[in-house]
């Protein structure tokens, strides 16, 4: 069987908010439908790598291949166009939208954007509260808005910055067969994160981020036998 | 008689709204105060008086034509100008906005002059209707028909459709926006474009009812600030009902107390400010650190006290001799407004908070000490220390209503509290009204320098100017002056410090507002004369401009600045209003592209604090 081909391809990349230099050369590579994670201390670099791709960093050299198209030196809005979506640690759910209003606001950019309906059929709950404002759902359900909002614009590469951070374990487990199903679908999804059993379940590789680089890779079989040596990474 | 005032109330109710309402979708979006929209507004009545006059095309197509220029317009100074500012701290868009008003405003009246002209009320809409308790003039009664409707379907998108929910998540979150897709610049630039459509519309329907004139924006654009912060930020809906509830209440206080009412939208924002610091509609703002992304004002070398003895000796012994080479009266009225520019300096430059009604310290000084001098015949010492006095009072009510609020809205909330200074001294029977009050006489210092002499007065107010200039340095260089900056840079950290920063900030503010008041009590005796220039936002917007020119933060800066612009002024002043639109100018290419300032620059160039 062939490879699938590579959908994102990080390359040499450096980042820096102002003067200070945060990204010291990543490299990694995603392929179709896999799931990646890029997993590390605070402070690594995880968060800024995937702020990289969707360029709210601005200042950074390297290379940020999504297949054939160079996104060093595109913007946001172009790069989004190219399929990428993107889930902010902290949600990014706006105040002054009411939860439809929230799901919605990304433009079909892509064929296969799902419809509210298709969304709300994804997540019962948030249907029951399409008309509530988008900041008063519980902090579950924001999360389950802003992936199902990831699913709108068609895009099919899915960046998730710490999905289960601070919520409840059985949400974590909704959150986890979610993202099992958006696998199964098809979609390419990187994912940073610092829970290591909802990742032994979920991720094809997950990459060790230290100090702005890429320190070391454990494939999908490696990072179940490797947990003494991950957690001693992540310092737990 | 109370319905015909009321109906003058809604009528200017229904501009505030239309103005106030571009006004704050802006701000929500761009955070830029935009001080070009009375010249907008402006445009927008001669785009209407232009076509009729020289396209003979009449009002219906203008109600359409001059909004889609102005508009236009809007979009290009926008994409061309405001564009570069948003990095900056959000009081560079203020500045360059209020530059950029100032050159439109002045190439129209080098066009046009300040010569009111009339525009007919369209023939459909002449007449009156007879309603038995009052008579509506139709055409009034459209305006404000208008004004309802379009202010309505604005809101309407806005909360509504998903137009609108792409402006609310980016007023929110401009870049979060970008990443789900959506080019923001180019959104950002159509909302400016419909801010200044909306402006302009208000012009055409303002045309028929007032003359047309260059000064016609300016005059409404501060009542529309204060409309804004009586609102409050962030509620369209509340900038709406605001501009109509001023209007309306304008209207009652002409029915009831006329020599108010130009007063009364001004005390209101005052009042609301005391109850409700974030305004009737208005959701709390978090305090901000300038700290991090937000890049503010270009960092400035600063040194221990000992560094700047050099450079005060050169410039002492320069002033010391300056009488040979230069006027008297120039250099008097430069080391006025270097004094006046020291005191703005140490709440811009040194506490990040820019003061737009600078104007009425220097002003209420000038008219106390002119008053107590010519009418009561008080010696120059005392003349000039109850001047002192009274600004520093005002500042002390100013400023405990002003530095409730940051940045943007403390400018606001300055420049609409400058405005209400100026409304009293035009009102106030003492003062001489347009007049001014003159001739004040310069007397005798102690009742032995007679101050008649230049020469003996130029000493006079240089002893002072020196001891203003070392009042500030001190007040900069000590551990209060080290609380005042650790403020500027991160009000949150200084509080978490345990620094009481309200009250720190209070004690500069009235330090600000003495030094200020000691710069119009000796501009007084230069000139002989008091007037109402000395209160005018104009004079604000100067002072800002000499900081500006010669480096904010600096210590010789403001100095430099204020010889700089009063010689520009001094050297330009027989191309009559062009010194406005050179201002202007230079005002905005200072904000673009020469933020540090001469003195700035050269502290740069030479590695040392200046």
């Amino acid at each position: 069987m062939d490879e699938p081909a590579v959908v994102l391809h990080v390359l040499e990349l450096h980042a820096y908010y102002g003067e200070s230099h945060i990204l010291h050369g990543m490299d990694f590579r995603v392929h179709e439908g896999e799931v990646v994670a890029l997993l590390g201390r605070n402070g690594a670099g995880k968060t800024t790598t995937l702020k990289s791709i969707v360029g709210l960093v601005s200042k950074r050299r390297g290379s940020i291949a999504l297949r054939n198209n160079e996104l060093i030196g595109r913007k946001s809005f172009e790069i989004a166009r190219l399929g990428v979506a993107y889930c902010p640690e902290e949600r990014g759910i706006f105040a002054s939208l009411t939860v439809k209003e929230n799901l919605t606001l990304p433009p079909v950019t892509n064929p296969g954007g799902l419809s509210a309906a298709a969304v709300f059929e994804l997540f019962p709950n948030l249907a029951e509260r399409q008309h509530s404002q988008g900041t008063k759902l519980s902090g579950g359900e924001q999360q389950m808005l802003a992936i199902g909002r990831m699913l709108v614009s068609g895009a099919r590469l899915l960046l998730i910055d710490e999905p289960t951070e601070g919520l409840a374990p059985v949400i974590v487990a909704q959150i986890l067969t979610i993202l099992q199903r958006l696998r199964d679908q098809g979609y390419t999804i990187v994912l940073v994160e610092q829970n290591l059993r909802f990742l032994s379940s979920l991720a094809d590789r997950s990459y060790i981020v230290e100090g702005g680089r890429v320190v070391d890779v454990f494939d999908a079989a490696r990072f179940a036998a490797n947990i003494p040596k991950v957690e001693s990474y992540l310092g737990i | 008689m109370i319905y015909g005032q009321l109906l003058i109330g809604l009528i200017n109710g229904s501009f505030y709204a239309l103005l106030s309402l571009g006004l704050s979708i802006i701000l929500g979006l761009l955070n830029i105060i935009n001080f070009t929209h009375g010249a907008l507004y402006m445009m927008g009545a001669f785009a209407a008086w232009l076509l009729l006059a020289h396209a003979g095309i009449g009002y219906w197509p203008a109600l359409v034509l001059a909004p889609l220029i102005v508009g236009l317009f809007g979009m290009v100074l926008e994409r061309l100008l405001l564009s570069r500012v948003y990095r900056l701290e959000h009081l560079y868009g203020l500045l360059l906005t209020l530059g950029l008003a100032t050159v439109i405003e002045g190439l129209f009246l080098n066009e046009f002059s300040a010569i009111g002209r009339p525009y007919p009320i369209p023939r459909a809409l002449t007449g009156v209707w007879q309603l038995g308790f009052m008579t509506l003039p139709i055409y009034r009664a459209w305006v404000i028909a208008a004004s309802v409707t379009v202010c309505a379907a604005t809101w309407l998108v806005i909360e509504r459709t998903k137009l609108g929910a792409y402006l609310r998540a980016g007023t929110e979150n401009p870049a979060l926006v970008g990443v789900f897709g959506i080019n923001v610049p180019r959104m950002v630039t159509i909302t400016f474009g419909f801010g200044a459509a909306l402006a302009g519309l208000a012009g055409v329907l303002a045309a028929p009812i007032y003359q047309v004139t260059p000064l016609m924006g300016g005059n409404i654009i501060t009542v529309v600030f204060a409309v804004v912060v009586i609102g409050g930020m962030g509620s369209i809906a509340g900038s709406i009902l605001t501009g109509f509830i001023v209007g309306l209440i304008e209207g009652l206080t002409k029915s009831f107390y006329p020599e108010a009412s130009s007063l009364a939208v001004f005390i209101l924002m005052a009042v609301v400010l005391l109850i409700r610091p974030t305004g009737l509609f208005g959701r709390a703002t978090t305090l901000t650190s300038n700290a991090g992304a937000s890049s503010h004002a270009p960092p400035v070398l600063s040194g221990p006290a000992k560094a700047y003895l050099m450079p005060a000796l050169v410039m002492t012994t320069f002033l010391l001799v300056a009488p040979a080479m230069l006027y008297p009266a120039f250099l008097m009225k430069a080391l006025c407004f270097s004094l006046f520019a020291l005191s703005l300096n140490l709440l811009l430059g040194f506490v990040g908070l820019g003061s737009f009604g600078h104007a009425m310290f220097l002003g209420t000084a000038g008219y106390i000490t002119g008053y107590t001098a010519k009418a009561w015949g008080w010696p120059p010492e005392a003349a000039i220390a109850a001047g002192i006095g009274m600004s520093m009072l005002l500042g002390a009510v100013v400023g405990f209503l002003s530095i409730r609020r940051q940045k943007i809205y403390f400018a606001m909330i300055t420049l609409a509290l400058g405005e209400l200074v100026y409304f009293f001294f035009l009102q106030i029977p003492f003062s001489g009204g347009e007049d001014g009050l003159s001739p004040v006489p310069r007397g005798r210092l102690l009742g032995v320098l007679n101050l008649e002499n230049d020469i003996t007065l130029y000493y006079l107010i240089l002893a002072l100017f020196l001891a203003g200039f070392f009042l500030v340095f001190r007040a900069v260089h000590s551990p209060f002056g080290q609380a005042l900056k650790a403020i500027r840079e991160n009000e949150p950290r200084a509080i978490s410090l345990g620094y009481d920063t309200d009250r720190i900030k209070l004690v500069a503010f009235i330090l600000s507002a003495g030094v200020a008041g000691l710069a119009g009590a000796l501009k007084v005796f230069v000139f002989h004369i008091v007037s109402l220039p000395d209160v005018f936002h104009s004079t604000s917007g100067d002072v800002i401009l000499m900081v500006l020119a010669g480096g904010v933060g600096t210590i010789f800066g403001p100095v430099v600045g204020a010889f700089l612009i009063v010689g520009m002024q001094q050297y330009l002043a027989p191309l009559g209003t062009w010194v406005m639109v050179v201002e202007g100018a230079v005002f905005a290419l200072c904000v673009l592209s020469f933020r540090q300032g001469l003195v700035g620059q050269m502290a740069k160039i030479l590695g040392r604090p200046l």
